[in-house]
């Protein structure tokens, strides 16, 4: 039904693809230089290996993925991912761990005695020697083509079918479906299609307005009014939304932390924003992907969300073992590391954090290799760096310049302080000097954290212990909480150090910083649990934070110490100058609109300084292996020629760069495979997120490849619609232009017998609407939803204490009358609505959500606050519309939920209705009915 | 075979309940049939298992995904009472009688660590309550809980527990998931998932949370993970029924049954133009099954028909307030058990909102007082329920769970008057169903500091809950993102000596 420019054929596009399978999955290891061998292999080695080790480990049998009968499977070591050999080095290699019973869960061989210590000698001088193995020293490890996934291979560029189709994924359908003996269903109506196309692509049932006029379009063109009706909605600010639902489904991201006190987490929903604004402008996918991964180095600090999407467990909550919090930073980088892996890879990486991949060629070194890329993510909240025409930043700037006019009026009378909510600055003239000493004028005193910065970099925390400084504090305090280290670790929250001076002693705490060399100083910036404003919001204990009073000196070249700030005094100068009433007045104004309007802390992720990475044996951070540098899997050729060094940023640039390239086949595919699943309601891979040998084959693999290679390279009407690669909205309008998905989705019996699940699409498949659809579509039909976009959430729960759990105050009011998208996404908090339909508790990644029926679906939609009252507004709208006729007022109401007329068997069925005030019962009905719940 | 014929999320076809019954298991045009439960809906023979074990995928019928359906292999058990005790009962204080600590009170023998969950670590303190000998086995129970006490011969305990974490959250998710992150099935949505229930009037898996509220893991306690939605935890007490459970105020009765009559109407005729789908057919079923649980949920809830006696031995009246919310809610558990219910699970304490150990176990200060307040609460109406299930008959075919997430430690806290967590040692106990009576499985070490003899994991305990309900913990499987998930991951040992 739409002109389709003839395809084009491709094969110079693909030639390159090809290429490089070559270079997958040479896994090289270079034999050693040939040494004077004390060790005879076959006399000295080979019995002892054959006697002990080949029964399990040999021919027949591969224990725990291992053989110890090759030398390059040695190298390679089994599922445990350590290298049985590591030639030159015994003390490396695990054989000789296991033979020395060192670990006695692991201790080798199994069943019989240890091996005599004269034999464990032999094995570690072989080793020492360079385990030299006579006829294997050049064989190399690589994988077998059966261990590699058909998705990891390059996209192929299958050639489009003849079947005289105009759109290609037609052709590629119909010639299945003709060797089923099938074909396509006959074209559903215009009011179906036009339900189903707004559904699919926006979320949103049309207008009965829509729908009529679509209709009448349709009967003089029935194809060009499609067209432009796809069009419209590909280019409705509702789109992204639809879309962006999608997305956070896949990666589970959620406004909460998940776990104990579940807390808030502040202005996450920027990212949502993101999402919903990269899908509207058809962002590129690629493009798409890499800011997410690195939004920080190219100005889409907002994007970088996804990094944190996942659940975390609070520094707080996690306890005072250094092991345990050892384990809970892994588990921190294993959710990261599990959103990439679904979301843009199709692969579950986090299956090879124990082991090497059960199934697909993920080593367990490729894995802590990708988590060495994402080492300096941490779970938390910074200012997002934003392109500089966002008007946050311009706003900033703007308000910065009337700060910087007050401060200069301050700063000539003397020293100020400035109160930023969740911290307080200290304000002197500036100063170079080796040493700060902070005395706070009470007897108690908590720290999170202590920064002393300069006026000329306003960025350089030059008390911070990674930037060399050290801190000592008054001798003979009370420590209450934590040790001192807490106040310059460049780290907020609860951990914050405490003391006190003890009873019946004199004396104030004091805090001393010495620097490494003389440093410009003129600001200091304190506070107690800066968490609580940067990363957290809703919570009924969130206190301000409080001024102590202080004396802060610095030190002199001579070694004396001079005072330069004292709260004191400032309230002195205050009372003299009243002109520094008014600067300070208007500074707390203008700071107080900077909080507002200016870059707010927003919890999309905070980076550190990585730190070396290691294999954690078995994956306990307890037991550090072997250190490894920062690179995508192997197998997908994901050497990012990097070392430790690297900073954090060119690790994750690096690694989208080798996510996007040429080299890896799986975000293309995954994505366009998402695509269809949404469309379709199942994808070619029904495993949407597993693309590896656990998950399901293509049904169709051609036209897979033939979509993915449309994809990264389109070809079809591309200069139409000036289409650039990696276009999403691309890809959908050629999937919602196809006979399959234009035609009914009527059963018919003798197609259901020969494919019952409909999957070869010989009609489409109707399914049920999601959560979010039946909300959004009651709110359509009662005029009720407010189209603004983005924005906090709009809130369902109470302000709650810090351990306690979300409750649902009001999820039907009108504060509420967004789209669902914009509803606070709670983990595992029951809306007391839309939880029963499936709607993910963003617990664990969710490729695609299950279709449950329950009671509770329709207790929910039956008795629920928000359905009683849409019910009443969609009666008062048709009532409205119909200047009161209650017989048309009756059919409105079916316009309103149905999008199209009522039968006459639905004209029947309400017949009995006879007052207007029963018309609300009708509404009822309807939207618990089969007809409005599922997508035809 | 390609494994994607088999799959139908959607536009599942051509089942009615008959023919559903006529096929099902038969051939696999049928076994197409049967995906809608089923994950991503890959078949057992095109998954690899990590375990070697091909997975049971349980023959749900979409038209009614509730219908009991046949456990693995036959054992006594049908239904199982789960009683989950948050905060962390101290196992020395109670069930786990170590005459150590009394030699070792107010000393710190070698081997006691620094710092532990909640900070530095004091000296080994004796039990605060006084243990005494119990019953016919003469087995050492102490004083904080004389009710259940008295039935220390009718109970199987396990003292060589040990987790995975020492943070409450994590412990509970652990305990009822299997798992210490969140968003995994829970053991009673597992279970109905596998076996369906008895009685479809009601939830085939009701959570009965603490007067106080939810336990810190929330909903993710009885929350169905990554299982389809119709397997969660129904969430209801004795005086707080589900919500949007009753008529709304505003409607008749006779405006509801208008109400039900038109969908029914519009849902007939919409099925003339899909006729025997299988989606369709189950939301009208679900419909009707809806209106029937609005009449059987608060009758279930009604305990005005309770004898005086039996209001009096749960302890209704005559203690704390909490003592009878709590109370009455054994009574509903009991009736809930009664009318078949497949998995209770009661709960009795709840998230720390209230402060330090007075909403639950925890206990890191003064553990005689916030102990002893939450034994007053649990004791008799916990024994009280089990006694009334007893003599009722109802353990032929009852497993009964008592757990709690860790253990306590034997020594103090620096404070001096509470313990902290305790992953390495902690007691739970079982009975009912297909469990020996008056057993005790495995020991701690001397302080009850960590599991000595027979360690048993959580995955031990959680196989073996499976098994006593004769579900094999290997072959209980559904595939997501890309494993063939488990209630026991890769791991787990039926603990075969505590079975009868």
């Amino acid at each position: 039904m739409i002109q389709h420019a003839a395809p084009t054929h491709r094969s110079n596009f693909c030639s390159a693809r090809l290429i490089l399978l070559c270079c997958l999955a040479t896994l090289y290891l270079q034999a050693t230089q040939i040494t004077e061998a004390a060790i005879d292999f076959e006399k000295d080695i080979q019995p002892i290996l054959e006697e002990n080790c080949w029964h399990c480990h040999g021919e027949d049998e591969q224990e725990s993925g291992l053989r110890l009968d090759k030398r390059a499977m040695m190298l390679r070591g089994g599922d445990y991912g350590l290298p049985t050999l590591v030639p030159g080095h015994p003390e490396k290699s695990y054989l000789i761990e296991v033979v020395e019973h060192r670990d006695p869960d692991m201790a080798m061989p199994t069943d019989g005695d240890k091996l005599p210590e004269q034999q464990i000698e032999l094995l570690r001088q072989w080793i020492t020697d360079g385990a030299q193995w006579p006829g294997q020293m050049n064989d190399k490890i690589a994988y077998t083509a059966e261990e590699v996934p058909w998705s990891f291979q390059p996209v192929a560029c299958p050639s489009v079918p003849d079947e005289h189709e105009q759109n290609p994924i037609d052709a590629f359908l119909l010639r299945k479906l003709r060797q089923k003996s099938l074909h396509f269903s006959k074209p559903a109506n215009p009011a179906t299609l036009i339900r189903r196309a707004s559904i699919v692509l926006t979320g949103l049932p049309p207008t009965p307005e829509d729908v009529l006029s679509f209709q009448k379009s349709c009967e003089t063109d029935a194809d060009g009014a499609y067209i432009t009706l796809i069009e419209q909605l590909l280019e409705s600010p509702h789109f992204g939304e639809r879309w962006a639902q999608h997305w956070l489904d896949v990666i589970r991201w959620a406004e909460t932390n998940g776990s104990e006190s579940n807390m808030y987490r502040k202005n996450a929903w920027i990212y949502r924003d993101y999402v919903i604004r990269a899908f509207n402008e058809d962002k590129p996918y690629n493009e798409f992907l890499t800011e997410q991964i690195a939004g920080d180095v190219v100005g889409h600090g907002d994007a970088t969300g996804f990094l944190v999407s996942g659940p975390h467990v609070p520094v707080a909550t996690v306890g005072q073992e250094p092991s345990a919090r050892r384990q809970a930073r892994a588990d921190r980088m294993d959710e990261i590391l599990q959103t990439v892996g679904a979301s843009a890879l199709g692969v579950t990486i986090g299956c090879a954090r124990c082991h090497n991949h059960k199934f697909d060629p993920i080593t367990i070194r490729d894995y802590y290799s990708l988590s060495a890329v994402f080492q300096d993510v941490e779970f938390g909240s910074r200012y997002p760096e934003l392109d500089e025409r966002h008007p946050r930043r311009e706003a900033a700037q703007k308000l910065n310049k009337e700060i910087a006019k007050q401060r200069y009026r301050l700063r000539d009378a003397g020293t100020w302080q400035e109160d930023w909510a969740g911290y307080g600055e200290i304000h002197f003239p500036s100063a170079t000097t080796n040493a700060v000493r902070i005395t706070f004028l009470s007897r108690y005193i908590g720290l999170d954290e202590l920064e002393i910065f300069g006026l000329h970099d306003l960025q350089d925390n030059v008390a911070s212990s990674e930037s060399g400084a050290t801190v000592i504090a008054a001798p003979g305090m009370e420590v209450l909480r934590n040790e001192l280290w807490k106040v310059n670790d460049g780290e907020y929250g609860t951990e914050r150090w405490a003391a006190r001076v003890p009873q019946g002693e004199k004396g104030n705490p004091w805090l001393e910083f010495q620097f490494t060399k003389p440093t410009e100083i003129d600001r200091i910036r304190l506070s107690t649990n800066r968490e609580n404003f940067f990363d957290t919001d809703y919570l009924t204990d969130l206190k301000p934070f409080n001024f102590p009073k202080y004396r802060i000196e610095t030190q002199t070249a001579d070694g004396t110490w001079q005072t330069v700030a004292e709260s004191e005094k400032n309230s002195q100068l205050n009372k003299k100058f009243s002109f520094r009433q008014d600067a300070l007045q208007k500074l707390q104004r203008l700071i107080a609109q900077f909080n507002t309007e200016g870059p707010r802390p927003s919890f999309v992720g905070r980076f550190k300084t990585p730190g070396p990475t290691h294999v954690f044996h078995r994956g306990s951070p307890e037991n550090p292996r072997d250190e490894v540098a920062p690179a995508a899997p192997l197998v997908l050729v994901g050497d990012l020629q990097l070392d430790s060094n690297a900073s954090g940023q060119a690790r994750r640039e690096a690694f989208a760069d080798w996510l996007t390239g040429p080299t890896n086949p799986l975000p293309a595919r995954v994505m366009v495979n998402r695509m269809w699943h949404h469309v379709f309601g199942q994808g070619i891979v029904t495993t949407t997120g597993d693309f590896g040998f656990a998950g399901a084959k293509p049904t169709h693999p051609e036209l897979l490849d033939w979509l993915a290679s449309e994809f990264t390279e389109p070809t079809i009407m591309a200069s139409a619609h000036s289409v650039r690669p990696w276009s999403v909205k691309h890809i959908l309008r050629l999937l919602v232009t196809s006979r399959a998905f234009t035609q009914e989705s009527k059963p018919d019996e003798e197609a259901l017998s020969i494919d019952g699940t409909s999957s070869l699409l010989w009609r489409f498949p109707p399914r049920r609407l999601e959560a979010e659809v039946i909300r959004d579509a009651i709110l359509v039909a009662s005029d009720s939803l407010r189209p603004e976009l983005g924005g906090p959430s709009y809130r369902i729960h109470n302000v709650k204490k810090r351990y306690a759990q979300w409750q649902v105050l009001d999820n039907y009011s009108e504060e509420t009358w967004r789209r669902m998208i914009y509803q606070e996404r709670m983990r595992r908090v029951d809306d007391c609505m839309f939880t029963a339909f499936d709607f993910p508790d963003c617990g664990q990644v969710r490729a695609k959500r299950p279709v449950s029926t329950t009671p509770l679906q329709a207790l929910n939609l039956m008795n629920s606050p928000f359905v009683m009252s849409q019910s009443k507004l969609i009666a008062e709208r048709s009532l409205e519309n119909t200047d009161n006729n209650l017989p048309a007022a009756l059919d409105r109401c079916f316009e309103l939920l149905l999008a199209r007329q009522p039968t006459a068997d639905e004209k029947a069925a309400v017949q009995s209705i006879t007052n207007p005030k029963d018309l609300f019962l009708v509404c009822r009905a309807i939207l618990n009915s089969n007809a409005f719940t599922f997508l035809e | 075979m390609n494994n994607a014929e088999h799959l139908l999320p959607q536009g599942r076809h051509f089942l009615d309940r008959r023919s559903f019954l006529k096929t099902a298991g038969l051939s696999t045009s049928s076994l197409a049939l049967l995906q809608m439960l089923q994950g991503d809906g890959l078949l057992a023979e095109t998954v690899r298992t990590a375990g070697g074990k091909e997975p049971i995928r349980p023959k749900i019928d979409p038209n009614d995904p509730y219908a009991a359906r046949q456990p693995h292999f036959t054992m006594p058990a049908k239904q199982v009472l789960v009683i989950y005790c948050p905060g962390a009962v101290s196992h020395v204080d109670t069930f786990d009688y170590k005459p150590a600590l009394e030699k070792f009170h107010g000393k710190k023998p070698p081997g006691i660590p620094d710092v532990t969950f909640e900070g530095p670590t004091g000296n080994i303190a004796k039990p605060f309550w006084k243990f005494r000998p119990r019953g016919e086995t003469g087995k050492m129970v102490s004083d904080l809980l004389p009710n259940l006490a008295k039935q220390t011969d009718e109970l199987c305990f396990v003292h060589s527990l040990h987790t995975e974490s020492s943070a409450h959250p994590q412990g509970e998710n652990f305990m009822n998931t299997g798992f210490t992150m969140e968003g995994f099935p829970s053991f009673g949505a597992w279970t109905t998932y596998a076996l369906g229930t008895e009685n479809e009037n009601l939830p085939a898996f009701v959570a009965i949370n603490d007067p106080r509220g939810l336990a810190r893991s929330g909903k993710n306690n009885f929350g169905n993970g990554f299982l389809p939605a119709a397997f969660q935890g129904t969430d209801f007490s004795a005086t707080s029924p589900p919500k949007n459970l009753g008529r709304p105020e505003q409607l008749t009765g006779k405006d509801d049954a208008t109400t039900r009559d038109i969908i029914q109407r519009l849902n007939a005729h919409h099925l003339e133009q899909y006729p025997g789908d299988a989606d369709l057919a189950g939301r009208i079923a679900s419909y009707e099954l809806a209106g029937r649980m609005q009449m059987s949920i608060p009758d279930v809830m009604n305990l005005a028909g309770e004898s005086a006696a039996t209001l009096a031995s749960y302890g209704v009246e005559g203690g704390s307030e909490l003592r009878g919310s709590y109370a009455q809610n054994c009574i509903l558990a009991r009736r809930l058990l009664e009318r078949g219910v497949r998995v209770v699970q009661l709960f009795n304490g709840s998230d720390p909102s209230g402060g330090n150990g007075i909403t639950n176990w925890d206990s890191h200060q003064n553990i005689l007082k916030t102990h002893a307040m939450q034994a007053e609460i649990m004791d008799q109406p916990t024994a009280a329920l089990l006694a009334d299930l007893r003599e009722r008959g109802m353990l032929d075919h009852t497993l009964v769970v008592w757990a709690t997430e860790f253990g306590r430690m034997p020594f103090l806290q620096a404070n001096g008057t509470g313990r902290d967590h305790n992953p390495d040692a902690f007691t739970c106990f079982l009975t009912g169903a297909g469990v020996k009576r008056a057993t005790s499985y495995g020991t701690s070490d001397e302080f009850g500091f960590k599991a000595a003899e027979n360690p048993a994991s959580v995955y031990d305990f959680n196989a073996t809950l499976l098994h006593l309900m004769g579900l094999d913990h290997e072959r209980l499987t559904f595939y997501h993102n890309g494993l063939e998930r488990r209630l026991t991951n890769v791991h787990g040992h039926v603990l075969r000596d505590l079975i009868a």
